[in-house]
């Protein structure tokens, strides 16, 4: 597993990029086992369809590039498209958005439903190296602040003690009709990810946000790994 | 390692370098407390002037000295650091402790003297403690390489590792007239040019005198080694730390007390409860808990009875149990009905006990005596509180029974809080805590302890 995700970033890292498109971000997380959308990478309108036929609808459209880290902010991002009308509608409005130079491609992903959104990340800590992140997702992580760091490698033990100290570790809990989060995936997902930042140096970020809570089991819906500038002196070690 | 930690902890010699006969004087102070902590070691002094100070002979150098002295305590500005200590490795010394201060912490001429203090150690071969440390405390071995005023330390079995020198000088002495613990071993790290919190802390994992550890750091010099060591000891043995430099204005007072740069405060605390360490938020903690160490158990859990001469005392103190994660769960049925036997009919025993109407029946020892021995073996029940209520005109019995039933059932802690006569709580203070039983003046106190230990006991669990 750990060379798949190897051959990923060299072929990144070869081509100059700064971060992995999302596409490739998520083929890293799921060689280690962490839970991710269906999903296929388009570059036509025609594929598009074909591709969400399936995926099956409902599904999401997004440009994916290496150079799109904020595809929310630039209207990159169709979500609930029920119908090829209106996935062929999106695929315009997100082609125009992306502008005529775009050389990107597309991302036709199943629509995980949800209420719930987690996040996990890693950066890496001056003193103490790579750390995991946990904590509330999507809109939350930046209002609420609440998350929890562990160093990693990460013990059994220490990812399950991270998703109770967060301050709304409740939402992992039988809420509102809604099941308990399958904690085994939770805790696998954050193992997996401080293993990742331990095989590759080159990896300096990690950013999976949201995952949304589909009936009790996690799913990574979008994800950013960012790669260590090779100029940067010691940023990886 | 651990020969060189025995030379800081035991040494069978030590030399003061900086030797001074001036009463107050760091290198003088450092004599006294030696002496008054009765160390039967051999001490050396120099002093460039020679003759005789504290009645001991007096060397004018390094030189003159007989080689392989264990221990040597450098009392000399910071400036003369460097020399010293190759001078003192060439004589085959392995253990310094660095008193002056003036380095990394002060600016950047003191940043390059302590480069250069450094690059001196790593030639002599010595290990060192320090710069800028008050020094260390022994008490098996009845040393001190201390310059603050000590005088006889108890021994007992707390030790303490600090990045400052409060534990071998103003906290200790507040421990010692305070308080009636003792400890084992205090280490203010100073500096950390050298020796740092994972060396102290590895020895003392492995220390028979040391049954408990508290540390107070400011940063982690080593933060992976850290988080080694510190998980293998604290399976062992309670650890527990007040990581000062916590908020961002802490943390700058940092930089300016001990040279400490901070951290990610949060992957800091992530870091400690991976490690296994108990975090303590409160300085007075440092006392408060290591006293309930070093004559009682550690609880097996989170669940607690108190005993209380007053019903707003069973409301305020349940909530406050709540905020702090301690149960106050239902007592055995059997207990109740023993409880019962001692009560007026009108009141209904649970937990907490409510002892006042017992009290006025059948006198004050056998209510509080035979609700303790009830509560204390009853399956539901960790730890208790007994809230005692003293005036003079209600009477001030004997304590004894506290003592018994606590010494009967050792696996259970029992600490003593007041409300009534000041005066009568500070001798039943001191009259039972130097038959082993912690007291605190203030009734939250008590409970704020059973909380740390309850989750100490948690993270010394085998993950």
């Amino acid at each position: 597993m750990a060379t798949r995700a190897e051959r990923i970033i060299k072929a990144a890292l070869a081509k100059g990029q700064k971060t992995l498109s999302e596409y490739e971000s998520k083929r890293v997380l799921t060689a280690y086992g962490v839970p991710i959308s269906r999903e296929v990478l388009v570059s036509s309108q025609s594929e598009a369809k074909a591709a969400a036929k399936k995926v099956k609808y409902p599904v999401v459209l997004k440009g994916c590039s290496a150079d799109e880290a904020h595809k929310t902010e630039k209207g990159l991002i169709a979500v609930n498209l029920a119908s090829q009308a209106a996935l062929v509608e999106a695929f315009k409005t997100i082609s125009k958005r992306a502008g005529k130079n775009y050389d990107g491609a597309f991302l036709v992903q199943e629509m995980v439903s949800g209420s719930r959104e987690i996040m996990i990340g890693m950066h890496r800590d001056p003193s103490f190296g790579p750390s995991v992140m946990f904590g509330l997702g999507g809109i939350f992580t930046e209002i609420l602040q609440d998350v929890t760091f562990r160093v990693a490698p990460l013990r059994k033990k220490d990812a399950r003690d991270m998703l109770r100290s967060i301050r709304g570790h409740k939402i992992l809990e039988a809420v509102r009709g809604m099941p308990a989060a399958d904690l085994d995936i939770l805790c696998h997902s954050l193992m997996a990810v401080g293993q990742i930042a331990l095989d590759h140096p080159e990896i300096e970020e990690i950013d999976i946000n949201p995952l949304i809570i589909r009936g009790s089991k996690a799913v990574a819906v979008d994800a950013l790994i960012v790669l260590a500038n090779p100029e940067a002196d010691g940023a990886t070690s | 390692m651990a020969d060189v930690m025995e030379k800081f902890f035991a040494p069978k010699s030590v030399c003061v370098i900086g030797a001074s006969s001036t009463a107050g004087k760091p290198g003088n102070v450092v004599v006294k407390n030696m002496r008054d902590a009765g160390y039967k070691g051999k001490v050396y002094l120099v002093n460039p002037r020679g003759g005789e100070i504290e009645g001991y002979k007096v060397y004018k150098s390094i030189d003159e000295l007989p080689d392989n002295i264990d221990q040597a305590v450098v009392t000399l500005p910071a400036s003369l650091a460097p020399d010293t200590v190759r001078a003192l490795g060439t004589k085959g010394t392995k253990a310094i402790v660095l008193a002056a201060s003036g380095f990394s912490e002060v600016d950047h001429v003191g940043e390059a003297l302590q480069d250069e203090l450094i690059a001196a150690i790593r030639e002599s071969g010595a290990r060192v403690l320090g710069p800028n440390t008050t020094g260390h405390v022994s008490v098996p071995s009845a040393y001190t390489s201390s310059f603050f005023p000590l005088g006889d330390i108890p021994r007992g079995s707390v030790s303490y590792i600090t990045q400052t020198g409060n534990f071998c000088g103003i906290s200790l002495r507040h421990i010692m007239s305070a308080e009636n613990y003792g400890i084992a071993r205090s280490c203010g790290l100073g500096n950390k040019a050298d020796l740092d919190e994972c060396d102290l802390l590895e020895f003392y994992g492995a220390d028979d005198e040391t049954k408990s550890i508290f540390m107070y750091l400011e940063s982690i010099k080593n933060p992976k080694r850290f988080l080694r060591v510190a998980r293998r000891v604290s399976q062992k043995k309670p650890v527990f730390l007040l990581k000062g430099g916590a908020s961002d204005a802490g943390a700058a007072a940092a930089v300016a007390h001990t040279g400490s740069l901070a951290a990610d405060g949060r992957v800091v605390d992530g870091a400690i409860d991976q490690a296994g360490v108990t975090r303590l938020r409160k300085y007075s903690h440092l006392f408060q808990v290591a006293k309930a160490l070093d004559t009682q158990s550690l609880p097996r859990g989170n669940r607690v009875s108190f005993l209380s001469p007053s019903g707003a005392f069973t409301v305020c103190l349940t909530d406050i149990c709540r905020s702090l994660d301690l149960e106050v769960p239902d007592l055995e049925d059997k207990t109740c009905k023993r409880l019962q036997e001692y009560a007026p009919p009108f009141i209904r025993m649970r937990n907490p006990v409510d002892i006042f109407g017992s009290v006025g029946l059948v006198g004050y020892e056998k209510a509080y005596g035979d609700a303790l021995d009830a509560v204390l073996v009853d399956r539901n029940i960790d730890a208790v509180v007994v809230i005692m209520m003293l005036t003079t005109e209600t009477g001030v019995p004997n304590m004894d029974f506290i003592v018994d039933l606590s010494k009967k059932n050792p696996s259970k802690p029992v600490y003593v809080t007041f409300m009534g006569e000041h005066k009568h709580n500070i001798a039943a203070k001191e009259y039972l805590e130097l038959k082993g039983i912690p007291c605190y003046m203030l009734v939250e106190e008590p409970f704020e302890v059973l909380s740390l230990l309850a989750s100490c006991r948690k993270n010394m669990r085998v993950r």
